[in-house]
């Protein structure tokens, strides 16, 4: 059972130079990182690519993480993403599938053990999404999981950038408050 | 009642960085943001919350072994420095080779020189150590350098303030090449290099960067900037040129 407190223990021991530890910290979370990486970029080979970066990257920083600012996995989930995003930017823009078939999927993925952690707020995030017109929930999707840009969106859906824009904004300001201030960051409206 | 222009304009940059929507310059200058910006970055790690739970969605795939052999070669260093069988053939190269960085970290016992490093793909580095002229003060309020080019313009001014927490970085010279990013290592003492994150120095502005990421610099140890694919070096170690180091010193 990999609980944020048994993953935060490993990363402390990794960052003290035990790659035994940071072994076991890749095999409880590399699955879920090469998920996330390869929505983004589904290349096999470059996700690889990026995969083995990001974990370096995670043994680099590992001092770093604060478990006061994070949950383990999504520190390094976020790690995932943006070494993805970044690759994916620098590569410019690529084909893209139209957004219906970007709808909601429904076939959940089985919960590995890091996923428990979130299992509770992934149900309210999907709830909240879900809460949303489709295609406002899709358009989050489409930016989230597929790391697309507001530019690229709305040139595949035919709106203006900005109609795009605040049409997502909206809609995850309306997640927010749909999941309450539970999260704990600022309010400001 | 929940309309996104009731925003302040950094909580919706901050949403759409978490989100991933925004493009390359403004994902750069965000990334800059948040190095220098903790108000910013507490925002962004907001928003990340928030979005995170989103991942347990993802279909977990499991990765082939090569992977972790790979991460193994990288941050295992005998590993670099044995010609064993490793996958990753391409030349390491100076940065990646220990005793180098360990000699530019004792080079000399002035700790204040500044040293310039030029490199070129073809030739050997040249070091030099212009300036023995100072020495480090014991308990300094502040430790800065100047990092400089090849040709000797000076690229960058840092200064390591302590009671600040922060390395202010001061680019003296503009640069910009859109296709590349400056990578910001520290070395201390004998170990390999760490990096700083990226900079941003197309801009003439002061960039600060966290204590949490610089806490405990010293006098003597070394700053270098090396250019680096977009996001950084992909190995944790410098692989593009190093286009300027320089050595803190007690100001």
């Amino acid at each position: 059972m990999s609980s944020a407190a048994e993953l935060a223990r490993l990363l402390a021991k990794a960052s003290e130079g035990d790659t035994a530890a940071f072994r076991d910290f890749y095999d409880r979370t590399s699955a879920k990182l090469f998920g996330v990486i390869l929505r983004i970029l589904p290349e096999r080979g470059e996700a690889e690519d990026v995969l083995q970066d990001v974990y370096v990257t995670i043994w680099r920083k590992a001092a770093e993480f604060d478990s006061s600012r994070a949950s383990p996995i999504t520190w390094t989930a976020t790690i995932a993403r943006n070494r993805a995003i970044d690759r994916l930017r620098a590569k410019g823009s690529r084909p893209t599938s139209p957004l219906e078939d970007a709808g909601l999927v429904e076939d959940c993925a089985p919960l590995a053990d890091v996923q428990i952690d979130t299992a509770r707020g992934a149900a309210s995030v999907h709830a909240a999404l879900a809460m949303l017109d489709p295609r406002q929930a899709a358009a989050i999707r489409s930016c989230y999981f597929e790391g697309l840009t507001y530019e690229e969106l709305a040139a595949r859906e035919g709106v203006p950038v900005g109609t795009l824009k605040s049409w997502v904004r909206r809609g995850i300001m309306r997640m927010r408050a749909a999941m309450g201030a539970a999260e704990g960051h600022g309010e400001h409206a | 009642m929940s309309d996104p222009t009731d925003m302040q304009p950094d909580d919706m940059l901050a949403m759409d960085f978490a989100l991933g929507a925004l493009d390359r310059p403004a994902r750069k200058s965000a990334e800059a943001r948040l190095r220098s910006d903790p108000a910013f970055r507490a925002r962004v790690e907001g928003w990340q919350a928030l979005l995170a739970p989103l991942d347990a969605e993802t279909e977990t795939v499991l990765p082939p072994g090569s992977v972790w052999a790979g991460v193994l070669d990288e941050i295992e260093p005998q590993r670099l420095s044995s010609p064993g069988p490793t996958t990753q053939s391409e030349t390491k190269g100076l940065w990646h080779n220990l005793a180098f960085w360990r000699g530019l970290g004792i080079a000399g016992p002035a700790l204040a020189a500044v040293a310039l490093v030029a490199v070129n793909p073809t030739a050997p580095p040249v070091v030099t150590a212009p300036s023995d002229d100072q020495l480090a003060a014991a308990a300094p309020a502040q430790l800065s350098t100047s990092l400089a080019g090849a040709d000797g313009a000076p690229l960058l001014a840092a200064t390591w303030d302590p009671l600040r927490g922060t390395v202010v970085l001061t680019p003296v010279a503009e640069r910009d090449d859109p296709d590349r990013d400056v990578e910001l290592w520290v070395i201390e003492g004998d170990k390999p290099p760490r990096s700083l994150g990226i900079i941003e120095i197309a801009t003439p502005n002061a960039h600060a960067i966290s204590s949490q990421v610089v806490s405990g610099l010293q006098p003597g140890s070394v700053l270098a900037i090396s250019i680096e694919p977009i996001g950084g070096s992909p190995t944790g170690l410098p692989t593009g040129p190093v286009v300027a180091t320089g050595k803190l010193s007690a100001v």
